[in-house]
């Protein structure tokens, strides 16, 4: 008996069905009363809880990332007048309609699992930040709104419509960013339940003194405000009875609020340009015609673009985080950069070089296509090298401490290699992420340049000022590293560092503008031959995607393991079966799942997008053969 | 079918197995009891097959599954044991090994070195540099010794600030380094060696540890692992050969190639039904630290004759004791605690935990030595029982004999004067006068303090136990222990009488 696709399928899904249903049957055994914790079946509540909150988190990053790729595209598409700068737009929102159902669905799961598993800690949670989850009902209401009139709004505001058009974009965007604003208080507040008194409501600062006069009768009111300053860390708890003193507000502003909602902000646009690469890879891949293979490869180019604008500044946006998190508990910055987690940020660092040796190869492959590319080929190998040595720095273990045995150590001389531990220090991963960064962004000038010849008559000076600039901001990058060796740490961290990125971010920002006159109006030597690209570079678009994709679930680890055995650090301690930190070794196996999952379910979207325009494509298709029929009659 | 297609399908299904059972940590297949290759190199295999035979979204599918294995290949790679130093004891008679290990806490489970330095060529760190800190620390704060400096550093970091340093060293006797007071004074005499002299004085804590205590103790243990492959280290690492669980036959006697005495153990098949992880992974690390009763192993030595065994029983008066002869015959001999001989006691530290329930010392300000049962102590002072009287005693303010050893073995005993090996004379009062000697002259200088009735009890499990296992197995079998609360058994008989109910 031949079976259908359809019946197998069918009987798949039963299967699936029943497996989950017997493996959720012991949870009805359960005693649920006033119950503390409950446990997860099988897997238990944390890794049932991480998965569900990390699937949501990537799909939540999906459906804020790709809005801000489709708003900036569709408003280069209206400025420019090039309508596959429209249609990719429009295309992208139709899968976010499906990313949109699937992000709600796993948000669903994740509030479920909590409240069941972890009651207590909801109940906490719940009651400090009450009112904020009414605005975050009221912003998702706006976001959907938004979504549906901006997706089914498109084909029907065009014209002179599409500046309002634009508008809802921009909307959706703004709804978007506020949710993940709200719900990153939640969570940065279980990391770091403190403010500075500088921003701190009126209530707390005297609850806060009374607390500290009634610890030490010796003090007075003004001597205990001696040597507290506007950034003076605060807990927002009663130091020995653990209850909430301060305002909603107070825990929305946390230490580490808006280090992460920056970093994530930026994060979601580098995310959503890999992943509308990946797509744009895949469907290069599979296409059959020349034109479709141009405009895959066109998009692959766009989305790795975008992708690449968000890259650049996450570093140092990564820094200041890190930054924030060793102001609020020393213990805390030792145990994630110096400790516990030392191994993790190296795995971080290759999967980083990954991605900067990946972006660069897509470009270097990219001149491939332009007639008169060929001239930059020779700063390739430079360029490699210069970027695998820094990655190298970057990667460079050091303070491994705690996670070295005792022979280890001595071999080792200490908790550093003698010599090449001298690059583990932050002043040398600085330099090379700095260096890494503007040889990136030559590469990206190169590939701005390729197949055009500069009509200024100024061109010649205009390069020469370009290649001084990049040669003194190199120099004085590693001249700041190599200082950065012999100050101490505050020092180092507060002015060093910031100067090291600004000099960063000032060359890009001055070159650009330089780069932009020079070839303003720069004659055409070659055309960009589209969809000439090889099938490496598009695995490359893949590589990229996936690797962006584990490096944020390697950082919701991260995030997590920090907090140790504490559901809010400090004030509330998990005390469940679940509470451990994971080996790491066991960390990855969780995210390794995760992303087989989330590739799964975004390839099932794309799937179904791909499906539906098949259709309408058969349909036109048969509609146009009805017509000329007809006609022929 | 074609066989081209047959043989890509099953490259396919064998990628997705291995890549499952890779994740899911399972062990290398087995035929006939040898097991092939890991799951990684199947994985690998599979993956080239893949790439070589099938084209486009297949492809791909291989070369994502591929991208996300290797990222879990490569951080399960890297090391992530904790080798805590964990000292038990401080060997003061040699102060240079003590710094040796302060030097090993610094580096190690202090986390000292994540911020200080001890090299003034050393690029800056967060803290401080510590070179020549055994020097400097006299002078950091004007009237107050080096030691007292480094002490109120240690466990008060915040109390003065190196000008230019934020307040940014934990309180590190507090969890998450919390160290314990024996490894923060290794740490002391690690620093004093810097370019100083170690000062070997007791000194009392300044702070109460009483409250992180309670804290640390509700910390849940680190670990996890997996309950099925720990059953199987349970039985690898031979915990069987001495430990019965219900459901896991205990192999026959002598089947076992274990390096370990094979010696009865409590049973494990509830162990975790009455008690948490905590215990659980205590137990592991530290079999000495509490011990079920019937199960402890001593070694007393009483009117001559030492016995090595099991302590069976124990009371305020008498000890039952279970040895085992070279032939294997069993003998229980009851040894009355009077009866137990008096140890030279060398270091009058934490004596009740090394054992000792008795102490006989000879105040500086008596003549007679006075003994009597020991009813508490710090780290300065120790309270006996004496005559039904409680009395404290100073541990520095005590007679002290020394026993030398010449070149011709001749043995001299003498109370202590002053003088180590290290200096230029030993001075002793031989019979009434004082004498002097050259240590150059000697073999061996014993320092004597005390002496005392001591009966420690530890567990027969071997202490090297937990370095045999690798960190995974140690997850995998905490958590095969705590699957281990005697469930399984009581659910039967449940089951039956429904059954007959009905």
């Amino acid at each position: 008996m031949k079976i259908s696709k359809k019946r197998l399928y069918l009987i798949f899904a039963c299967v699936l069905v029943a497996y989950a249903f017997l493996a959720i049957a012991p949870v009805f055994a359960q005693d649920a009363t006033e119950a503390e914790y409950r446990p997860f079946p099988k897997i238990g509540s944390r890794n049932a809880a991480w998965i569900a909150a990390q699937l949501h988190l990537l799909f939540g990053s999906f459906i804020l990332g790709v809005p801000m790729f489709a708003v900036i595209i569709e408003f280069i598409g209206w400025k420019t007048k090039d309508m596959r700068y429209d249609r990719m737009a429009q295309e992208f929102i139709k899968l976010c309609m499906g990313a949109f159902s699937t992000t709600a669905l796993l948000g669903g799961v994740l509030v479920f699992i909590l409240i069941w598993c972890y009651p207590k800690v909801m109940t906490k949670l719940s009651g400090i930040f009450g009112p904020t989850m009414i605005f975050y009902v009221v912003l998702f209401f706006g976001e959907t709104f938004t979504l549906y009139l901006y997706s089914y709004g498109w084909d029907k505001m065009q014209g002179r419509h599409k500046g309002w058009h634009l508008f809802l974009g921009v909307l959706l965007n703004v709804f978007g960013t506020a949710i993940m604003f709200v719900s990153n208080a939640w969570l940065s507040y279980q990391t770091s339940p403190a403010t500075q008194y500088g921003v701190l409501s009126e209530g707390r600062r005297k609850s806060w003194i009374e607390e500290k006069l009634a610890a030490d009768p010796s003090l007075t009111p003004d001597t205990a405000m001696e040597g507290v300053t506007s950034h003076t860390m605060v807990p927002l708890h009663n130091e020995t009875t653990g209850e909430f003193m301060g305002t909603v507000w107070d825990a929305v502003n946390n230490f580490t609020w808006m280090p992460v909602n920056i970093h994530r902000l930026v994060g979601n646009i580098a995310f959503g340009g890999s992943i509308v690469a990946a797509y744009a890879a895949f469907r290069f891949l599979v296409a059959k015609t020349k034109e479709d293979k141009a405009h895959y490869d066109w998009m692959g180019y766009t989305g790795n673009f975008i992708a690449l604008c968000g890259l650049i500044p996450l570093p140092f946006l990564g820094y200041w985080l890190g930054r924030e998190i060793y102001m609020f508990n020393n213990t805390m910055g030792i145990n994630m950069m110096g400790s516990l987690f030392s191994w993790l940020f190296i795995i971080q660092a290759v999967m980083i070089g990954v991605l900067f040796i990946g972006a660069n190869y897509y470009l270097w492959s990219g001149m491939g296509r332009i007639e008169g590319a060929e001239i930059y080929a020779r700063y390739r190998p430079y360029m490699i090298t210069v970027i695998v040595i820094c990655v190298a720095i970057w990667m460079t273990p050091r303070t491994l401490s705690k996670i070295s045995s005792a022979s280890e150590l001595s071999a080792m001389g200490g908790a550093n290699h003698p010599h090449l531990g001298l690059f583990g220090l932050m002043t040398a991963k600085n330099t090379a992420v700095n260096i890494v960064i503007l040889t990136t962004f030559l590469s990206f000038l190169f590939y701005r340049r390729s197949g055009k010849t500069p009509t200024a008559s100024w061109g010649k000076v205009g390069n020469i000022a370009i290649s001084s600039i990049f040669f003194l901001a190199v120099v004085s990058i590693v001249v700041i590293g190599i200082v950065g060796f012999t100050v101490p740490t505050d020092l180092r961290v507060n002015i060093l560092t910031p100067y090291q990125v600004l000099v960063a971010l000032a060359v890009m920002a001055v070159v650009t503008v330089v780069d932009i006159f020079m070839y303003r109006r720069a004659t055409t030597s070659g055309t960009i031959n589209w969809g000439e690209m090889t099938d490496r570079s598009q695995y490359v678009l893949i590589l990229i995607a996936i690797t962006f994709t584990s490096l944020m679930g390697l950082m919701g680890y991260a995030r997590s393991g920090l907090r140790e055995a504490w559901h809010i650090f400090g004030v509330m301690q998990d005390t469940s079966a679940d509470a451990f930190t994971p080996l790491l070794s066991e960390a990855v196996n969780i995210v390794a799942i995760i992303m087989v999952v989330f590739f799964a379910l975004v390839g099932f979207i794309f799937w179904l997008g791909l499906w539906g325009e098949k259709k309408k494509q058969d349909a036109a298709a048969t509609a146009e053969t009805a017509v000329t029929a007809e006609g022929d009659d | 079918m074609s066989k081209n297609t047959l043989i890509k399908i099953a490259s396919l299904i064998l990628m997705v197995v291995s890549f499952i059972a890779y994740i899911a940590g399972a062990s290398a297949f087995p035929i006939a009891s040898e097991n092939l290759l890991p799951w990684s190199v199947w994985f690998l295999i599979s993956v080239i097959i893949n790439i070589v035979l099938w084209s486009n979204v297949m492809k791909l599918l291989t070369f994502s599954l591929a991208v996300i294995w290797f990222y879990a290949f490569v951080a399960s790679l890297v090391p992530e044991s904790s080798t805590a130093v964990n000292l038990t004891s401080l060997d003061w008679s040699d102060p240079d090994a003590v710094a040796e290990q302060g030097a090993l806490v610094f580096n190690g489970k202090g986390q000292c070195s994540a911020c200080h330095t001890v090299d003034t060529s050393a690029p800056k760190g967060r803290c401080p540099d510590l070179t020549d800190i055994g020097i400097n620390a006299a002078s950091r704060v004007p009237g107050m010794d080096g030691k007292t400096y480094l002490i109120e550093s240690l466990y008060e970091p915040d109390k003065y600030l190196v000008p230019g340093y934020g307040k940014i060293m934990p309180e590190i006797w507090k969890a998450p380094i919390a160290l314990s007071k024996l490894e923060i004074e290794a740490v002391i005499a690690y620093l004093q060696s810097q370019g100083g002299e170690i000062d070997p004085t007791p000194y009392d804590e300044p702070i109460d540890r009483a409250d992180s205590a309670v804290a640390a103790a509700a910390l849940p243990p680190l670990l996890t692992g997996d309950a099925e492959q720990g059953k199987k280290v349970f039985v690898s690492a031979a915990c069987i050969s001495c430990h019965a669980v219900q459901g896991i036959e205990s192999p026959a006697a002598g089947a076992t190639t274990t390096d370990f005495e094979v010696v009865t153990a409590p049973d494990l098949s509830e162990i975790a039904a009455f008690n948490d992880l905590r215990y659980l992974e205590e137990s592991v690390l530290m079999p000495s630290a509490q011990i079920v009763s019937g199960y402890g192993a001593v070694t007393v030595s009483a009117n001559g004759t030492t016995y090595q065994g099991t302590l069976v029983s124990q009371d305020t008066e008498q000890i039952v004791v279970r040895t085992k002869t070279a032939d294997g015959v069993e003998e229980e001999h009851t040894i009355l605690l009077s009866e137990l001989d008096e140890e030279p006691i060398e270091e009058l530290t934490d004596l009740q935990a090394k054992g000792y329930f008795t102490l006989t010392l000879t105040p500086t300000d008596a003549d007679a030595p006075v003994t009597g049962e020991i009813v508490s102590e710090t780290d300065e002072t120790v309270t006996l029982k004496v005559n039904g009287e409680d009395k404290t005693f100073s541990k520095t303010d005590v007679k002290s004999q020394m026993t030398l050893i010449d070149f011709d073995d001749e043995e001299i005993v003498g109370e202590y004067v002053s003088g180590t090996m290290d200096d230029d004379e030993i001075v002793l009062i031989v019979d009434g006068s004082e004498e002097i000697f050259d240590p150059f002259d000697l073999n061996e200088a014993t320092f004597t303090r005390a002496s005392g009735k001591k009966l420690l009890v530890t567990s027969p499990m071997p202490e090297n136990f937990p370095l045999l296992l690798s960190v995974s197995d140690m997850a995998n079998l905490l958590s095969f222990l705590s699957t281990l609360t005697g469930a399984t058994a009581e659910a039967v008989p449940a089951e039956t009488d429904d059954a007959s109910a009905e």
